[in-house]
């Protein structure tokens, strides 16, 4: 019994003391401008403090949609910059009198589901044939190239990846260097070999590797790699070790680009 | 001491304050005050709710007859009364309370008697020099200020340690 009285007494002094303290601050706050400022940043700070952390907390959960605002924002760029590199080309192919192509049509879309660790890796996209994806098409994002479409459902496209061994794209030395094919290296997940490419052109280790355009599939210009160490192939042409741009790991958002030609050029082939 | 001439005392003491607020300003550095030993003094049968409210009010007393801000010898000399009786527990142990005396120079040493003023001055300084600075004088200052200010209340308040805590012999 006394011990509890002993804690109420205890309180009460201290709920005393707390109001003093707040009517003699209150006083202070009012009446010294200084001071107000002061206790109003202070507060400020904490709030900062208290308020923006728990702020962070509801960041973290808004990061979904963020992520696909990002990836509407870069498909968009994206689109224009193919609409930009085709104009560049119309352009320069007036000059030498040529024919227009109409060039390449793009599409955003999400990977669902991707494999890494085999031989002959795929990926599956969330758009098919009533968005508009058709077989035959490239898929891309700005750290390059991720793979080829082969098959498509109504909502959904299966795509070979680049890490495949069945898959080998066209890519180019710098902007005007020569041409090879780019094969994964079946090893590791960043890099990549430029294979035939004739003795002749000439590259320095750190040059970046484009798509050359000789593709059907991909639009020229589209960067994917960094050259580094080569060696000779059978006396007659280099084979050169290519640091790829594109994380694999991290794909979540590509685009899905096809060239509007590719039935006709196919065709003409035959 | 009974205990109308302690009120007395400390009334005078009020004004004593106030004159020293009012007119003796010698530096930035130093602000003079015998406040915290005036509440540490106040008799331990007070309890601690009744020195707060002693404190409160002799706080707002001299912001309010001072030039200085109103409010702050209030907010600074309230959590003096409230860790009054903790620090006299420290210092001079439970003897005191049990016996509902007192501490006196005389009776329980001058070593012991400033040890208890220096925690009391340092809570209310402290208090004191922080609210004051607003956030807009660098540390240094407020260090030198509240280094030179306890030094010389210290010295000062030993007068008023001969008029509210007596040698009870006498």
């Amino acid at each position: 019994m006394q011990k509890r009285t002993s804690w109420i007494s205890k309180l009460a002094n201290l709920v005393i003391f707390v109001l003093l303290e707040m009517t003699a601050f209150q006083m202070v706050y009012s009446n010294a401008p200084l001071q107000r400022s002061w206790a109003a940043h202070s507060a400020h700070v904490f709030m900062d403090k208290v308020w923006g952390g728990s702020n962070y907390i509801g960041y973290y959960f808004q990061l979904r949609g963020v992520n696909e605002q990002l990836a509407q924002e870069n498909f968009a760029l994206t689109e224009e910059l193919f609409q930009a590199r085709e104009q560049l080309r119309k352009a320069h192919v007036d000059t030498m009198a040529l024919d227009n192509r109409p060039g390449f049509s793009t599409l955003a879309a999400e990977v669902v589901k991707m494999s890494h660790n085999g031989q002959h890796n795929y990926l599956i996209l969330n758009k098919g044939y009533e968005d508009g994806v058709q077989e035959k098409s490239g898929v891309v994002t700005h750290n390059g190239v991720v793979g080829i479409v082969d098959a498509v459902s109504a909502h959904h496209a299966f795509a070979f990846s680049f890490q495949n061994n069945d898959i080998s794209i066209s890519a180019r030395l710098g902007l005007e260097g020569g041409s090879g094919l780019l094969v994964w290296d079946g090893v590791s997940s960043g890099k990549a070999v430029l294979k035939e490419i004739p003795l002749q052109y000439k590259y320095q280790p750190g040059d970046t590797v484009f798509t050359s355009g000789h593709s059907l599939l991909f639009p020229p210009d589209i960067p994917l790699g960094i050259a580094g160490g080569s060696r000779v192939i059978n006396g007659s042409t280099n084979e050169i070790e290519v640091k790829l741009f594109q994380d694999f790991g991290s794909i979540r958002y590509v685009t899905v680009v096809h060239n509007n030609s590719f039935d006709e050029i196919e065709q003409f082939v035959q | 001491m009974r205990r109308d001439v302690f009120w007395l005392y400390y009334v005078l003491l009020v004004i004593a304050q106030l004159l020293l607020t009012n007119y003796l300003r010698v530096s930035p550095y130093l602000m003079l005050t015998i406040l915290p030993a005036m509440v540490l003094c106040i008799s331990i049968r007070v309890g601690c709710v009744g020195a707060m409210l002693i404190a409160f009010a002799t706080g707002l007393s001299v912001d309010f007859l001072s030039e200085g801000m109103i409010g702050l010898n209030a907010l600074a000399l309230v959590p003096v009364a409230y860790f009054r009786n903790g620090i006299i527990r420290l210092v001079f142990g439970n003897e005191l309370f049990a016996r509902s005396e007192d501490f006196s120079v005389q009776r329980n040493g001058f070593g012991k008697t400033m040890l208890a003023l220096l925690l009391a001055y340092s809570l209310f300084l402290m208090v004191y020099v922080w609210i004051d600075s607003a956030g807009v004088r660098p540390l240094l200052f407020n260090a030198i200020r509240f280094t030179v200010s306890l030094g010389a209340s210290l010295l000062v308040s030993l007068l008023t340690l001969g008029l509210l805590a007596p040698d009870p012999r006498r």
